[in-house]
């Protein structure tokens, strides 16, 4: 490391906020609102915008989520309850109709958050008293007990058909009422923007920085004044809130939940999600929610086996990069600040595309397989073109380009690796 | 004038084993005190009973009079004390200032807020700094407190633990496994940030012991078998035969 590229003039703000995290200003966020604005008339299918709201919904979430996963160092396997939950009441309030026609639909969100909120303080009063294993066996527990209670209690829950309403019998908004996708769009969109800042900030405030305190090494916090213990609880209120918030928008958007919003399916999908995305920077859920809600609507509809695709992503990310896509990217910030992210194109071209290339075989085989096995006839389409896959031709193809993309992709890799280390090495003299 | 730090008959069994055996010390405002004594003789578990890390099994702890019974370590960092441990005890994925500017929080009032901006506050940021260059790592401000050379994760830990402005500071082995210059920069450290302050230490190296201590206690088999200043100590046979003996010689 060099120890120009560390030196820092405290008298400038901006480089006393510069560890921790990249986005500094509000330069981020402004282009964050302009993309959002934009967003629906790029993609104008209303497929496109049902897509993005899941997203966006999602996106929230993951980032409540990271609030204890990454920033708290808390594993919860039931976060799902806190969004249901939260997402449930909102049902309730559209249904109760004398309220809710005096009632602008953009509120909605603050009651979801505050009913998560109040569930996360009740559950959190007993959960945060310890980290680790005793907090993730807890939050396993608590949401299966939740998950159970939808079909036990059914006044709240509906049971098993679940809770509906209609988000219409709001009062109109400046003269919206929320007809159309494209309203719902706008009105996630907000959300998303406010919820994500105030979590952002949330990391900036003494709390925000006690709960990494308390992440690295709770010990020392406690020696510091901090009590672990309370750093949580807050940490773990505040997640609940904006978990909150995004069971509401799920309730506006779908306008039903069932207990499919507080199972351990979704617990686990938004583990999943988050940890993909990266949880060791702020921005790292943001990217695990829109890669993994792609995978989950665009590639669903090109082929059954999505869900093993995203699997086998999930395991790639948790073996080779544990910081996620965020990691990966951040990862090339030295070669950058050396300048000498160059030094990378030509290995990067010479392995990824092999690679690519080896993955298509694999998956043309997987896909050819799960066909012979369940598909109702011989022919099958792949990658646009159309074939026999009870015939050969095919399975050596495939076979092929597995074989020999995979095999160049190793035998490039050394390359990539020297390449890797000579653009993260300092130019000589400046040791 | 009461003392500092007050130990009244402090007792520690873990099960059936008596680890400390009755400890009565006085130790003064102001005073750099050291506890020496062999391996296994109890010197971290003292430690770790005043702090709260551990309840002890009979007597008392007082800080500035005040007894320190059932209070949990975080209750007894608001009173003044703070410690510092053997093992490296920071917060590695942290960078340094971050280390640094969260052991302030508490002493300027911050307690568990969330809607100021850590950033925005001059008397944190400049205080983090001011320790920064108390303890030499302006030069590591930024990086992962993680990534530090063994002695600057020392000297990090001693900022963190004089960072929230307690009276009385309490080392646990500050130089352990150092080398000789590394050694004389973590005294110097020391001196410079106690000033003024109650030192209480547990030191293995006598050069280090006699150089910084006012007074001396040994501990062996959990019993202060005396304590004195250190000329007194050095001469107490007592405290030869029972340990300095073989530290003695072998340091000529």
């Amino acid at each position: 490391m060099t120890q120009t590229d560390i030196k820092t003039d405290p008298s400038k703000p901006a480089q006393r906020m510069r560890a921790g995290t990249l986005v500094t200003g509000a330069g981020p966020w402004i282009i964050a609102a302009f993309v959002l604005l934009i967003l629906p008339f790029v993609f104008q299918e209303r497929s496109a915008i049902t897509i993005m709201n899941q997203m966006a919904i999602t996106i929230i979430f993951a980032l409540a989520y990271n609030m204890l996963l990454g920033q708290g160092g808390m594993l919860s396997f039931g976060h799902a309850v806190y969004a249901g939950v939260g997402g449930f009441a909102c049902m309730h309030i559209m249904n109760a109709s004398d309220f809710f026609e005096n009632m602008p639909l953009p509120l909605l969100p603050v009651f979801g958050g505050l009913v998560g909120m109040g569930l996360a303080m009740i559950v959190g009063s007993f959960s945060t008293r310890n980290a680790g294993t005793v907090f993730a066996m807890i939050s396993l527990g608590v949401g299966e007990l939740i998950a159970a209670c939808s079909i036990i209690i059914v006044a709240f829950f509906g049971g098993e058909e679940g809770i509906s309403g209609d988000r219409t019998y709001a009062q109109p908004f400046f003269g919206v009422e929320f007809l159309q996708q494209i309203e719902v769009y706008y009105l996630i969109a907000a959300w998303l923007l406010i919820s994500a800042f105030l979590m952002y900030l949330w990391t900036r405030t003494p709390m925000g920085r006690m709960a990494n305190a308390v992440r690295d090494n709770p010990e020392r916090a406690e020696f510091l004044g901090y009590s672990a213990r309370w750093v949580r609880f807050y940490s773990f209120v505040a997640s609940g809130f904006f978990a909150g918030i995004s069971g509401a928008l799920f309730a506006i958007n779908y306008e039903i939940l069932t207990e499919e919003n507080l199972n351990a399916t979704s617990s686990g999908l938004i583990l999943l999600v988050t940890f993909l995305g990266g949880v060791g920077f702020f921005f790292g859920p943001i990217i695990g929610a829109i890669a993994f809600t792609l995978v989950q609507t665009v590639l669903s509809l090109e082929t059954d086996l999505w869900a093993l695709y995203a699997g086998a992503l999930f395991v790639a990310t948790v073996m080779y990069f544990p910081g996620g896509l965020a990691g990966l990217l951040m990862m090339h910030v030295p070669a950058f600040r050396l300048g000498k992210a160059g030094l990378l194109t030509m290995p990067y071209i010479k392995t990824l595309i092999p690679a690519a290339i080896g993955i298509i075989g694999i998956c043309g085989l997987v896909e050819m397989l799960f066909h012979m096995r369940h598909g109702s006839d011989y022919e099958m389409t792949l990658f646009w073109t159309t074939f026999d896959s009870h015939s050969v031709l095919p399975w050596i193809v495939f076979a092929a380009l597995a074989i020999v993309g995979i095999g160049i992709a190793k035998r490039t890799a050394p390359d990539l690796q020297a390449a890797w280390n000579e653009a993260n090495t300092p130019p000589k003299g400046s040791l | 004038m009461t003392a500092a730090l007050e130990l009244d008959g402090l007792k520690k069994s873990f099960g059936k084993a008596e680890i400390i055996r009755g400890v009565d010390l006085s130790i003064g405002k102001g005073e750099r005190h050291a506890i020496i004594g062999p391996n296994g003789a109890g010197k971290s578990t003292l430690f770790n009973l005043i702090t709260g890390r551990f309840p002890q099994t009979a007597g008392h702890v007082r800080l500035h009079g005040e007894d320190l019974a059932g209070l949990a370590p975080f209750e007894i960092n608001r009173k003044g004390l703070s410690r510092s441990f053997q093992i490296t005890n920071i917060f590695p994925k942290m960078s340094v200032f971050e280390n640094v500017r969260c052991s302030l929080l508490w002493s300027l009032g911050y307690k568990y807020n969330f809607w100021s901006m850590v950033g925005r506050s001059r008397a944190l940021n400049e205080g983090a700094e001011e320790i920064l260059e108390q303890i030499n790592l302006s030069n590591r401000r930024d990086l992962p407190a993680g990534v530090l050379s063994y002695a600057e994760q020392r000297a990090l830990e001693i900022g963190i633990t004089i960072a929230g402005g307690a009276d009385v500071i309490m080392l646990d082995e500050p130089t352990a496994g150092m080398s000789h210059s590394e050694t004389d920069y973590i005294v110097d450290l020391i001196r410079k940030v106690t000033e003024d302050k109650t030192l209480i230490m547990v030191e293995h190296d006598m050069g280090v012991v006699f150089g910084l201590a006012d007074r001396i206690s040994v501990l062996v088999y959990g019993e202060i078998i005396a304590t004195n200043t250190p000329e007194l100590v050095r001469a107490d046979p007592k405290v030869q035969e029972a340990y300095l003996g073989a530290a003695l010689e072998a340091e000529h």
